[in-house]
């Protein structure tokens, strides 16, 4: 198409070349026509469903003929083969997909798949390997889109350990740095030693207390140079740094577990792991108040209370952006979440203790983005039912919701033996809100659902880059390199901030030290509190490198894709399908085709649209991949499409 | 291309049976770009002048809509200085009703309509507007002085008309050219016309 604009431009200088190409693309036009209509339906489909039919005039017959050969002769990988593997040893090194530059090819594949329907697709990338599946109900036109992703842990974590060992003595002072910037992310009320951390990797360094404060404020101009993100043992006394830490969680921005930030720096080495996580449970068990006191940790904490002080500045700025939501909604919800944290996370301890640091632990992340229209928005697919079927995997599930602005958002996690899930679920009625009166709060009312799908797939890729880092024994080299990104790259921020928060810039540089630091449970941690709102200076996960998980690009996809929400949603091919067709016969009367207003051949394929109008099957197939009315009477053609649709 | 075989046709037929008032014909053999005019209608204030537009055939027409723009300034509540016009024809659904069996034409008669009939109810031009519901009185004034100034071929001396006309509507096309790139990258901003 770009080509034929060219083509007429320069035909301005020369008018007769041009007119010849314009003859030669009617004479295409005329072929691709004759070729539609001698297709066998399947044929049709086939091509139609695989994008190869293209736009009348542009190939020659020649060229489609050969097309539908080759789809018939290789049926493309990706349609219809659902059930690729999600690798269980996922090769180290990065494999076709995950390329930095593959993120691209991932964006290609999401938007045929809005066009065609069920998709799937997978992918590796170190020891993290995806697989996304995309479904359009063909009765609703809901889209629906899940990713998972499995980390296996092992390969890395040997390999970090190793590295642990190599490094701990030289890293001490950056490692403090790390730390102090995982504080920043953690301003939260709760109580330190809430959950077991069963899976850390955490390496013992040197502690010097000294640095920390000057580090803490140099980071947030500078990415912390260690890699390793070694948790420091900090020789200070517990309490000072109590005591920074309840100025600290005064600030507006309680969002964080403290859990966390003890687990983070607990004085574990692998072998231990498995021995500590019940004794931890314990601490865990010993709620808040308890928790204060860090038994294990204290050290650390100094160093990142410091830390915290900087950026809770930044947090409160935040704050006052938004409100209401980190006020009405963060409180609570943190706590509930810790609690039920606690549980969860006790619960993987019991029930992993013993498996512990060498289990194949497997990370899915299922986040579904999923377009509901208006009317059918509400009791459908309810959050109970989606509890249920998750929920038999055990009672370590934990199920957040929360509905706001018209969208409901709910985040699930459970566990099971070596198995995490992670659920987030955002439910948005895109279409046609107007229609039920918000009328100008449209597009806002737009945005923010933007805004929340990317976030969602922040969160998740946050959780899947905390915990592939902490796994992931090559993050010490990519750090710096990270950070940098974040602080100087400018696309990355804008993509981030909607996402996040006003403050990305220097946050992110701090935080993103801290996901290196951290592990997954803290990635559990940081989840729940995240969907409840997102006042507190979250990582803008969108400024990881790109290759690491698709998450920006998908940010981006639906960031770019705005426009497109605002337009009319179309019929799924399996709706156009269901439309009844027939074949132009010699005994009709003379008709046009409305929609390229070419009278009707004999032969030609027809659409016959409930209301009874008649088009080309290629012509008002297209119309009706974007739009849903009839092109003449503008009746819906799928009038009890909003009934039907049950996902 | 779709639009290609259409386009000869939609032309053929707007040669053969134009709309009353209205012509329109290509420019420089493009095939996506096509200029317009629409005589004013009697008993409204564009009576006597003669309004031209510029017609964008997009990559995706018939299923996208003609962008379709007034070259000559006009007084109106649903037409913006830069010649914009806010019709829901001109849009796609679901806010605009624009339809593949719609055709220049036909959109061009409802533009002509939209002249007869401003609809301040969706205004692109709120002060035009709030003059057309409230001081209808000068509001005809104005849109008839405006199409005195820009949109009457002068009877008398019909050449010197031309040279002085032909010139000025240059400079205004050209101002409106720069006008609406500017506004067009603030478009996706502001949606004055939903």
């Amino acid at each position: 198409m770009e080509g034929s604009d060219s083509l007429e431009q320069s035909g301005s200088d020369l008018p007769e070349s041009q007119r010849r190409r314009q003859l030669d693309r009617l004479d295409r036009e005329e072929a691709f026509y004759q070729f539609v209509n001698n297709l066998s339906d399947e044929d049709y489909r086939l091509m139609r469903d695989n994008n190869l039919l293209g736009t009348p005039g542009e190939v020659t017959e020649d060229e489609l003929f050969n097309r539908l050969q080759q789809i018939k002769d290789g049926p493309e990988q990706q349609n219809n083969t659902p059930s690729t593997e999600v690798g269980e040893d996922p090769v180290v090194q990065p494999e076709n997909s995950e390329d930095p530059a593959s993120g691209d090819s991932l964006l290609d594949w999401l938007n045929t798949v809005r066009r065609t329907g069920n998709t799937t697709r997978t992918g590796h990338r170190g020891n993290q390997s995806w697989r996304a599946v995309s479904q359009t109900n063909p009765n609703s036109g809901d889209f629906r889109f899940s990713l998972e992703i499995s980390v296996n842990r092992n390969l890395a974590e040997q390999q970090a350990a190793a590295e642990g060992e190599q490094e701990s003595p030289d890293e001490a002072p950056e490692g403090q740095e790390v730390v102090a910037n995982v504080e920043p992310q953690v301003p939260m009320e709760t109580e330190v030693v809430e959950e077991p951390v069963v899976e850390e990797l955490a390496v013992i360094v040197e502690p010097e207390p000294e640095l920390e404060e000057v580090v803490s404020q140099e980071i947030l101009g500078e990415p912390p140079s260690s890699p390793a993100a070694l948790p420091v043992q900090a020789p200070l006394s517990p309490s000072p740094r109590r005591g920074q830490r309840r100025a600290r969680s005064r600030s507006p921005e309680p969002r964080r577990t403290r859990a966390r930030t003890a687990r983070s720096r607990s004085p574990l080495s692998l072998d231990q792991l498995d021995g500590l996580a019940n004794p931890r449970q314990a601490h865990s068990s010993q709620g808040p108040n308890s928790a204060t006191n860090a038994p294990p940790v204290p050290q650390v904490e100094g160093s990142s209370r410091t830390r915290q002080h900087v950026l809770s500045r930044q947090s409160t700025a935040d704050t006052d952006v938004q409100p209401s939501r980190a006020g009405a909604e963060s409180v609570p919800e943190a706590q509930n979440v810790e609690s039920q944290e606690g549980e969860a996370a006790g619960g993987e301890g019991g029930g992993e203790g013993g498996a512990g640091g060498r289990r194949p632990p497997t990370i899915m992340l299922d986040l579904q983005v999923r377009r509901v229209r208006p009317g059918e928005y509400r009791q459908r697919d309810s959050i109970a039912s989606r509890t249920r079927s998750r929920s038999q995997n055990s009672n370590n599930t934990f199920l957040y919701e929360s509905e706001r602005g018209g969208f409901r958002r709910t985040f699930s996690r459970s566990e099971r033996a070596g198995v995490r899930t992670y659920v987030s679920t955002i439910r948005i009625p895109i279409r046609r809100i107007s229609d039920a009166g918000l009328g100008e709060a449209t597009s806002m009312a737009l945005q923010s659902m933007i805004r929340q799908i990317m976030t969602g797939f922040g969160e998740l890729g946050y959780l899947m880059d905390s915990d592939s880092d902490s796994s992931d024994s090559t993050r010490g080299a990519s750090t710096p390199s990270d950070l940098g990104e974040a602080l100087n790259n400018p696309d990355a921020t804008p993509a981030a901030a909607p996402a996040a928060d006003v403050d990305e810039a220097p946050v992110a540089a701090g935080v993103r030290a801290r996901t290196v630091e951290t592990d997954v449970v803290e990635g559990l941690a940081t989840g729940p509190p995240a969907s409840g709102g997102r006042a507190r200076p979250r990582p803008p996960i969108s400024l990881e490198e790109p290759s690491s998980l698709p998450f920006l690009r998908l940010a981006h996809f639906f960031l770019l894709n705005d426009d497109d929400e605002d337009q009319p949603q179309g019929l799924t091919k399996e709706q156009i399908d269901n439309l009844s067709m027939r074949n132009f016969g010699e005994s009709d009367a003379l008709k046009t085709c409305s929609v390229c207003i070419t009278e009707y051949a004999e032969g030609n394929k027809l659409r016959k649209l409930p209301c009874s109008h008649e088009y080309h099957v290629h012509c008002i197939d297209r119309w009706l991949s974007e739009n849903s009315t009839c092109p003449i009477c503008r009746r819906a053609v799928l009038v009890s499409a909003n009934r039907e649709s049950v996902v | 291309m779709q639009r290609t075989s259409r386009l000869k046709r939609e032309l053929q037929m707007l040669s053969t049976e134009p709309p009353p008032g209205i012509t329109c014909w290509q420019t420089d053999e493009q095939v996506d770009d096509l200029r317009a005019q629409i005589v004013g209608g009697t008993g409204t204030p564009y009576e006597g002048g003669l309004f031209s537009l510029e017609i964008k055939i997009p990559e995706r027409y018939p299923f996208e809509p003609p962008k379709m723009r007034f070259l000559t300034p006009i007084y109106h509540p649903n037409i913006d200085n830069s010649g914009r016009i806010c019709h829901d024809a001109l849009k796609l659904p679901p806010k605009g009703a624009w339809k593949p069996s719609l055709n220049i034409s036909a959109v061009l008669s409802s533009i002509q309509l939209l002249m007869a009939e401003p609809n301040p109810d969706d205004p692109l031009m709120a002060d035009i507007s709030s003059e057309f519901k409230y001081n209808k009185q000068l509001f005809m004034e104005k849109a008839r002085k405006w199409t005195q100034e820009h949109a009457v071929q002068r009877n008398t001396g019909v050449m010197e008309g031309n040279k002085e006309n032909t010139p000025d509507q240059k400079s205004s096309s050209r101002k409106r050219e720069s006008l609406t790139e500017q506004q067009e990258a603030e478009e996706p901003a502001k949606k004055t016309c939903l």
